[in-house]
């Protein structure tokens, strides 16, 4: 049963003279990456839409049943590269839960700042390049200053800038001396005044706040309908937060809010944000002044990763919201399934719920405000 | 016990076991048939819960199921946690039915369902390939499942409904 391929070409019903189709993308800079969105219009105004992902789609599920346990782990840091750390640490948790490997103390912490650390980075990226979806580019260009200040002290201790290879099952791959954690500690200092200015700079902006205020509003209702996790269900007014809610590694002894806004439109979702880069400061600041000394590896990992037999599901707050594991395993080294759950993928299912009736313009505004990364789409 | 466990019984799931949540991250696994679906969904969305993700499992080599498997998870938003794993045996040449219209976030993971593993999903309004090509063929993550079709580089340029024929190839468990 065969039927033509579909084509690039732009379908035009000849009956239907007032509405039509565009692609956005694949190729569109407020994408960040390869995303396609197919826009029904009527004029300006959207009636539909249909994005179309798998542009980079690049079999991680696939290789995770062709690998062990640990030939998987720098994977992880590829699904999602911006918070690749989360992700990295994430998989480690994971794996230390299924087969219950007890994790050194300071090793927790590291693992502790070194999310933050990168979750801050994440946001950062977000803000500077959303401004620049916006039409500000002096934000930009604060944000990846900042960033690439973060990027240095996380380079200094894992050797690499984005796609993190760090954690270990049992641990972290190397100590942190006094120098990063002084480091850590002075950035905290730094950014803190940065925030002020952050706000000053664009929260307290007319074009901005006119640009996102009211625009793309993801309710609570979809929530419940698709399972919206992350800074865009926070947005909403639902306090939800894996770190709070489940707590995974060490955060049930860190003091933090789960900031929430409302609205659900594209202002709160960046006061969100914003508010998360403030109380992630506040957790690494706790954790640089509580961390122990000691190993950072457990002494006694079993040779061979082999969790029992079933279903084990583990779940981090990624930058972007849940990042779930769905792991089968039969008992050998490779898993049969490892399903990766991740949060843009919900994300931009929903954008045939909330972009119609809005803006073509303000699709660009809606798109970049819920913080989208294709391979994680894609996976 | 969760309060949407005598929901369930009603439901039409057949069977129910507590898990220990704390090795393994999951509360509850019950077992239902691929026709009562949407009514399990729809009790699972009158108490509150969110489908967190639908995977499918290829158990034709791993147990006696001589078929698929799809996995709804379940949750309560925020806290506490309950998790809700429903499991759903899908034979080779059985369908599962789709709860997009309880659960419109299920859309896209059964497209991806079918994209995979070439289930096939009943009632669902738009089943399509979702991260592979549209005129791709084959189902990536069978476990029968050979890369090496040489049509893959040279796109076929039609979209192929018919499973192409596949070759028997033991799984990829490499114990070297």
């Amino acid at each position: 049963m065969t039927q033509p391929a579909p084509t690039m070409e732009l379908v035009q019903d000849p009956e239907d003279r007032d509405t039509y189709y565009m692609n956005m993308g694949p190729q569109h800079p407020s994408t960040h990456g390869v995303l396609r969105l197919r826009l029904h219009l009527d004029g300006e105004r959207i009636l539909d839409v249909d994005p179309v992902i798998g542009y980079g789609h690049r079999a991680h599920e696939k290789m995770a049943e062709n690998r062990d346990y640990l030939q998987f782990l720098p994977n992880t840091s590829r699904i999602d590269y911006l918070s690749g750390m989360i992700y990295n640490l994430g998989y480690c948790q994971a794996i230390e839960k299924a087969m219950q490997i007890e994790v050194p103390e300071r090793a927790e912490y590291i693992r502790i700042i070194c999310g933050e650390m990168n979750r801050i980075s994440s946001h950062l990226l977000w803000f500077g390049t959303y401004l620049l979806d916006l039409g500000g580019i002096t934000a930009f260009l604060y944000a990846f200053d900042d960033r690439e200040k973060i990027l240095d002290i996380l380079d200094s201790v894992t050797g690499s800038r984005l796609t993190y290879n760090y954690g270990r099952f049992g641990g972290v791959s190397m100590d942190v001396d006094d120098t990063f954690l002084r480091s850590v500690a002075d950035f905290s200092e730094y950014f803190r005044k940065r925030i002020e200015e952050y706000h000053k700079l664009v929260t307290h902006n007319v074009i901005f706040r006119h640009r996102t205020r009211g625009v793309g509003v993801m309710g609570a209702d979809l929530a419940l309908d698709y399972a919206v996790t992350g800074p865009c269900l926070r947005a909403a007014g639902i306090a939800s937060d894996v770190r709070k809610d489940e707590p995974y590694g060490i955060y049930d002894r860190f003091d933090f809010d789960v900031v929430t806004a409302e609205g659900g439109d594209c202002f709160a979702r960046h006061m969100v944000r914003m508010g998360e880069m403030e109380q992630s400061l506040g957790i690494i600041e706790q954790a640089v002044r509580d961390i122990p000394e000691g190993p950072v590896l457990a002494p006694k990992v079993p040779k061979r990763i082999r969790p029992p037999e079933g279903e084990h599901y583990f779940a981090v707050e990624a930058a972007r919201g849940h990042f779930g594991m769905y792991i089968r395993s039969d008992g050998t080294d490779v898993p049969v399934r490892q399903k990766l759950r991740t949060p843009s993928f919900v994300h931009v299912s929903t954008m045939p719920a909330v972009l119609p009736g809005t803006m073509l313009a303000d699709t660009v505004a809606i798109l970049g405000s819920i913080d989208i990364v294709i391979p994680e789409i894609d996976r | 016990m969760s309060e949407v466990s005598s929901d369930l019984a009603l439901a039409g799931v057949q069977s129910s076991t507590d898990i220990d949540f704390d090795e393994r991250g999951l509360q509850h696994r019950h077992e239902a048939l691929a026709g009562d679906m949407p009514v399990v969904a729809g009790a699972f969305r009158a108490a509150g819960y969110c489908l967190e993700h639908i995977t499918c499992l290829d158990l034709r080599q791993v147990e006696e199921v001589a078929g698929f498997r799809v996995d709804y998870q379940f949750n309560r938003i925020g806290s506490p946690v309950d998790r809700h794993v429903v499991q759903v045996k899908v034979g080779e040449t059985e369908t599962a039915t789709s709860i997009a219209s309880v659960y419109p976030g299920a859309d896209w993971y059964e497209r991806e369902v079918f994209d995979m593993h070439g289930v096939l999903v009943d009632g669902h309004p738009n089943l399509k390939r979702l991260l592979m090509p549209e005129d791709y063929r084959g189902y990536p993550l069978r476990k029968d499942f050979l890369d090496e079709d040489p049509e893959r580089h040279q796109m076929s340029g039609v979209v192929v409904e018919a499973e192409a024929a596949q070759e028997d190839v033991a799984d990829g468990e490499d114990e070297a």
